[in-house]
């Protein structure tokens, strides 16, 4: 038993009426935070999928005319965040670099959760020796620090693209099959579970009528930061080279890579980059944060 | 409580067993060998051909975890290709450096969090908690490499207070009995090196820090809210005793229960932020090493690392489990 | 509470000014220190057991060999050895040696001394024998006395005698021609037979496949001739050596030489900005205008020597043919790449080693850029217009030969395109299976790869591209006559002959393409202004004798 637990038992333990769901509502909407990461989410995903009409340029068309002077020339009227180091439009990149992020970000969360709520679900409803024999595999997986299992993942499969999505979701999996799992045995000993079954009430549909109802919000809440820790983790991979090996990729966390040197000279390049990460990364943390505040029952009939 | 202990350990033996296998299977699934990185274009396959008959990368998978595991029972943990020298001298030489970091991290974090947390309690939702929350969320919203990288260019590259990369300056000259450079400098007495290494550790510890440090605030906020409303609390005020004592005496000790488990938990995140930490500091810790080593195929070095990191973070959530249940008898019986 | 959150304010602020006034130390003032920062560790201070670059630019300083390269260029002048002479067509080396020199441990340096070290290296058994103990020994001589591990040449070492205090006489099995060239490398240097006795510098084992040493002279008492001397070795740290005051030459300005490893490269780069170091090696070449661009910064540019190439793998495809080949050679815009994508340290390449070197012939084939001419050459061979080919290049790396490879590779893509070929594109990690596949020959009709050379000799270049093995596997082809003129080179005792027949080789060779070399670029190091004479060597190493601070 972990925190963690004991964190999912908390929140999951009363049934989800309508009442709930329209009263987290009321609250998230005057949460001037939540707010704040609507509105930065909204814009990182407005612009991912908008891509091609906001952009200026070609993300991928070099112009190396524009070098001459060296490396690089800053935001000006033609090139609204300047030019890299291959002459490329920084602002293209960026917007475009939307799109990656939000893609690895959704793969990633969406390997992690459908897998991890599967393993999740049998282990919490089978209970004995299987969920035992899954929790240990759980545990093994967890023993070995998020960062560094992507890393392996990577490194075993061959850097790019998919194959860091497959990393960083992978890392997820414990996580959610943990929540749920949790869940689930929290809701199996309540007593109208126990009514439910006594009545006769079959399995499978106290499964779907109850338990999983009960487990979505700390789910949801967890998809959230799940999708942060994504893009971040992403991004750390990217750094250290293990990202898509095509470095016209316009991804974030890859366009960070060799743009350190350039700080004395050229400091943009890696801090609106940088920037778009964080901005991206921190509205989805504070929607989390904030729907875990609206969800917690602990607070309901406070203002 | 002893049979809780002993389950605990018990489960310890499936759990590392199962490692060593996954680490092993791992290590050799990765493509490539460590000689064509080693040597580079120097590798010809004649040689690459002698390094596989050599490391016994010919003779079947059975037999060589088998020679893995009577290595492993001899406290063996093999020799990196890259440097020649042994996985536990590597280990034991940079193992500490990394702890240094790792806890000047979580002082950083407390030192910081801990207040936050408190005063965002007090002041529930208003501006400072608003606030709050937002500077602690900024600290896991940047990545751990970027602000690192900005760290060192502000403080070190432009206004040149801070150090740029390392422990310690190389014009100092100091013993290090334990390896732990802030102790040594107190064992030794040698202030100057006390003041080089707490200068060279302040970026990097901060850099990681900001990880844990949303973390406890958040945390730290929730449990105050919780105590606060707390029976006995409200008891104290009735009594008429000063709001600072009752927040000394019950809210704050109270609060703190939750906030020493989720330590353990940090470890992990602190491991995975100390290897990007690490790299852009060219700190010579566990971090640094795991990453040059993937990089270079250092295979021993990549099994050994592992297993090791694993191993403590393993040890270290158990400790925080049984002390958990030794605080919260509860759990004990689940 | 307001209290409380005051006071903590107030401290915060108090260690803020604590840190900025009390700190940073580091030079601004003139010293006789000279920090360097190198990109990794060193593995062994004893020269014999290392190959590794970070290694040698420390033993470079302690230690000397019999003869050497004369500072930043590639030609031989006396070191140990003032003169030397060759008989018996090439078998016996007698070398008269420099009087008065003494090892750092006070041992005298003297034909004994000489011979100690040769037979070291030849009586070298058990673990010393694996290639990961003594690297360069079996490139250069083969095998040793009794060879124990299969896979070891016959060995080309007979014996030594000492004649006298100052004279010492090595006999070789077979005439070579890379013997005394040999001996400018670091591995071959002079150390003291006393100190290595003393500190059991022949003891190692192989622990899980890898050599280890395990007597303390490697880490702690490496003992040579040379203008500096050990002081320590902080292991993952610093090593620190210091002036010798009892050299037997020009005595060194700086007092001491402190070598810091920093593995990566942007690392290093902010180290100098922030002057916690005074120069540093392995720029990236995308770096140079920012170092040039710093008023108090300048960089020190390494000799060219090295070579970068496009491998023809002729194989069972259409590089059969030499005028598909040609029509390569025709179709790759060579300039072009060389002026876009090398920062401004790269020449175009003619041979297939760099112009400094003897051996390299005055006139050979050119082959400008000319996409009109290879698609007459590729309509009149078998392959026509659009003629199909697989080029593979690497990813994940930076060569000092090739900086930038995906580029590279993009800039000949579009140029063969515009050629009559249809390139299909393919790429693989350098790190770890590009290098392999380039090897064996399993990387397409054309791959990007390259060369840095370890010693001033023609033989390091073409001996080690297009020997027998190499030129069957990753080039896929066997001519009887080059490979008869590479022996012949190889091992031919006479100089000015041997001048001659590389030069011959080096024509032949760019007629036959087996490859098309591009590039040589020149490497750099980044330094403080203050930082005066200190001199780069073609081969990779530093020289601080010369150098001074401020």
């Amino acid at each position: 038993m972990s925190v963690a637990e004991l964190e999912a038992r908390e929140v999951g333990l009363e049934g989800p009426s309508s009442g709930l769901w329209s009263e987290a509502w009321r609250r998230l909407r005057h949460n001037p935070s939540a707010i704040v990461g609507f509105v930065m989410v909204g814009t990182f995903v407005f612009v991912a999928l908008f891509a091609p009409l906001i952009a200026t340029h070609d993300p991928l068309e070099q112009d190396l005319s524009l070098l001459n002077g060296g490396c690089c020339p800053g935001p000006s009227a033609e090139h609204w965040f300047g030019v890299d180091a291959l002459g490329r439009d920084l602002f293209s990149r960026v917007v475009y670099g939307a799109r990656y992020s939000l893609l690895i970000g959704v793969v990633s969360v969406a390997v992690g959760l459908s897998i991890g709520l599967l393993i999740g679900a049998i282990a919490g409803y089978a209970g004995g020796w299987v969920d035992s024999l899954l929790m240990r595999l759980m545990d093994i997986m967890l023993s070995i620090p998020g960062l560094l299992l992507a890393i392996g993942i990577v490194a075993a499969l061959g850097p790019g693209l998919v194959q860091i999505m497959i990393a960083v979701g992978v890392t997820q999996i414990p996580i959610f099959a943990r929540l749920l799992r949790g869940s689930i045995l929290a809701t199996k000993e309540t007593d109208y579970i126990l009514a439910a079954r006594s009545v006769g009430i079959r399995g499978r549909v106290i499964l779907s009528s109850h338990v999983i109802p009960n487990s979505i919000s700390p789910v949801i809440v967890q998809g959230t930061l799940a999708l942060a820790t994504a893009i971040i983790d992403v991004a750390g991979l990217g750094f250290l080279g293990l990202g898509p090996q095509d470095p016209s990729t316009p991804e974030w966390g890859t366009m960070l890579t060799d743009t350190t040197r350039y700080l004395q000279t050229a400091p943009f390049l890696a801090l609106i980059p940088g920037a778009a990460i964080v901005i991206s990364v921190l509205g989805f943390n504070l929607i989390g944060d904030g729907l875990r505040e609206a969800l917690d029952p602990r607070f309901r009939g406070r203002a | 409580m002893l049979r809780y202990v002993v389950r605990r350990l018990l489960l310890l033996i499936p759990i590392l067993f199962g490692l060593s296998i996954l680490v092993f299977f791992w290590v050799r699934a990765l493509p490539g060998s460590p000689i064509s990185s080693i040597l580079g274009e120097r590798a010809t396959p004649a040689l690459i051909q002698q390094y596989k008959e050599r490391y016994g990368l010919d003779e079947p998978i059975y037999k060589q975890y088998v020679k893995q595991l009577r290595a492993w029972s001899h406290a063996d943990f093999g020799t990196s290709i890259a440097t020649h020298r042994t996985i536990t001298y590597e280990i034991k030489q940079r193992f500490p450096a990394t702890v240094e970091l790792a806890v000047a991290a979580m002082i950083f974090a407390i030192s910081i969090g801990l207040p936050l947390g408190f005063f965002a309690a007090k002041k529930y939702g208003g501006l400072f908690d608003h606030a709050s929350l937002f500077i602690s969320l900024i600290g896991i919203s940047i990545p751990v490499f970027f602000l690192a990288i900005i760290l060192k260019y502000i403080f070190a590259v432009r206004l040149g207070w801070l150090p740029t990369v390392g422990r310690q300056s190389v014009l100092i000259e100091t013993e290090h009995p334990t390896n732990f450079y802030i102790l040594d400098a107190i064992i030794t007495r040698d202030w100057a090196a006390l003041w080089d290494a707490i200068r060279h550790l302040i970026l990097p510890a901060i850099a990681l820090g900001s990880i844990p440090l949303a973390i406890i605030t958040r945390i730290t906020r929730a449990s105050v809210l919780d105590v606060q409303n707390e029976d006995y609390v409200r008891t104290a005020r009735a009594k008429g005793l000063a709001p600072i004592t009752v927040d000394q005496r019950h809210v704050l000790r109270n609060a703190m229960l939750p906030i020493t488990t989720i330590i353990g938990l940090q470890v992990g995140l602190l491991l995975s932020g100390a290897v990007l930490t690490e790299t852009v500091f060219a700190w010579p810790g566990i971090g640094s090493w795991l990453r040059d080593a993937i990089f270079n195929r250092d295979y021993p070095v990549i099994q050994g690392g592992i297993l090791f990191v694993a191993l403590i973070f393993v040890l270290v959530n158990l400790i925080v489990d049984i002390s958990y249940a030794i605080i919260n008898p509860r759990i004990r019986y689940s | 509470m307001r209290g409380i959150a005051l006071k903590a304010i107030l401290a915060l602020a108090a260690c803020a000014v604590l840190v900025v006034t009390l700190g940073n130390s580091s030079g601004s003032k003139a010293s006789s220190t000279l920090i360097f920062a190198g990109a990794a560790d060193p593995t062994y201070l004893d020269p014999a057991l290392a190959s590794d670059g970070e290694t040698f630019r420390v033993t470079e300083q302690m230690y000397e060999g019999l003869v050497a390269l004369k500072p930043g260029t590639t030609k031989v002048i006396p070191k140990l050895a003032l003169k030397w002479k060759s008989a018996n067509r090439g078998k016996t080396w007698t070398f008269w040696l420099r009087h008065g020199v003494k090892f750092h441990d006070g041992t005298p340096f003297n034909a004994a001394a000489v011979c100690a070290n040769f037979n070291r290296w030849y009586n070298w058994s058990g673990a010393f024998q694996d290639p990961s103990a003594t690297f360069y020994y079996q490139a250069i001589y083969g095998g040793f006395k009794h060879n124990e591990v299969s896979g070891l040449q016959p060995p080309l070492y007979r014996s030594c005698a000492a004649k006298g205090q100052y004279k010492a006489i090595v006999k070789l099995r077979k005439a070579s021609g890379t013997f005394f060239p040999s001996l400018v490398i670091a591995p071959f240097a002079m150390q003291s037979p006393t100190a290595m006795r003393k500190y059991g510098a022949d003891q190692g084992e192989l622990r899980n496949g890898t050599f280890r040493a395990t007597g303390s002279y490697a880490f702690e008492h490496p003992t040579g001739t040379g203008p500096f001397k050990f002081k320590s070795w902080t292991i993952g740290q610093k090593v620190e050596i210091v002036r010798n005051d009892k050299y037997w030459g020009q005595k060194a300005k700086l007092s001491r030489v402190i070598i810091q490893p920093i593995s990566d490269s942007t690392a290093r780069l902010q180290a100098l900005q922030n002057h916690d170091v005074n120069a540093y090696d392995l720029a990236a070449p995308q770096d140079i205008p920012t170092l040039s661009g710093n008023s108090s910064l300048k960089v020190i540019k390494r000799p060219a020597f090295n070579v970068a190439y496009v491998t023809i793998h002729q194989g069972s495809g259409p590089m059969k043919e030499l005028k598909v080949r040609q029509a390569v050679a025709y179709g790759l815009n060579r300039k072009g790449v060389v002026n876009q994508f090398y920062y401004g340290t790269g020449k175009v390449a003619q041979e297939f080693m760099p112009p400094s070197l003897y051996g390299y012939a005055k006139k050979v084939q050119t082959y400008a850029y000319n996409p009109t001419k290879a698609k007459q050459l590729l309509n009149s061979s078998s392959c026509h217009v659009p003629c199909h080919i697989d080029f593979w290049y690497p990813t994940a790396v930076s060569r000092p030969y090739m900086p930038d490879p995906v580029r590279n590779f993009q800039g000949f893509q579009a140029s063969l395109e515009n050629s009559g070929f249809s390139v299909t594109p393919h790429s693989a990690p350098w790190r770890p299976t590009y290098v392999a596949k380039v090897n064996e020959g399993s990387a397409g009709d054309l791959n990007l790869i390259g060369w840095t050379g370890d010693y001033a000799d023609p033989d390091n270049f073409v001996g080690t591209f297009f020997n027998q093995t190499t030129a069957n596997a990753q080039f896929g082809f066997s001519n009887a006559s080059i490979n008869s003129l590479l022996l012949k080179a190889k091992n031919e005792a006479n100089f000015a002959k041997r001048v001659a027949l590389y030069q011959k080789l080096n024509q032949q060779l760019m007629k036959y393409l087996p490859g098309v070399p591009y590039a040589h670029a020149t490497p750099a190091l980044g330094a403080e202004k203050r930082v005066h004479n200190l001199i780069a060597t073609p081969v990779g190493g530093v020289w601080f004798q010369y150098a001074t601070v401020g």
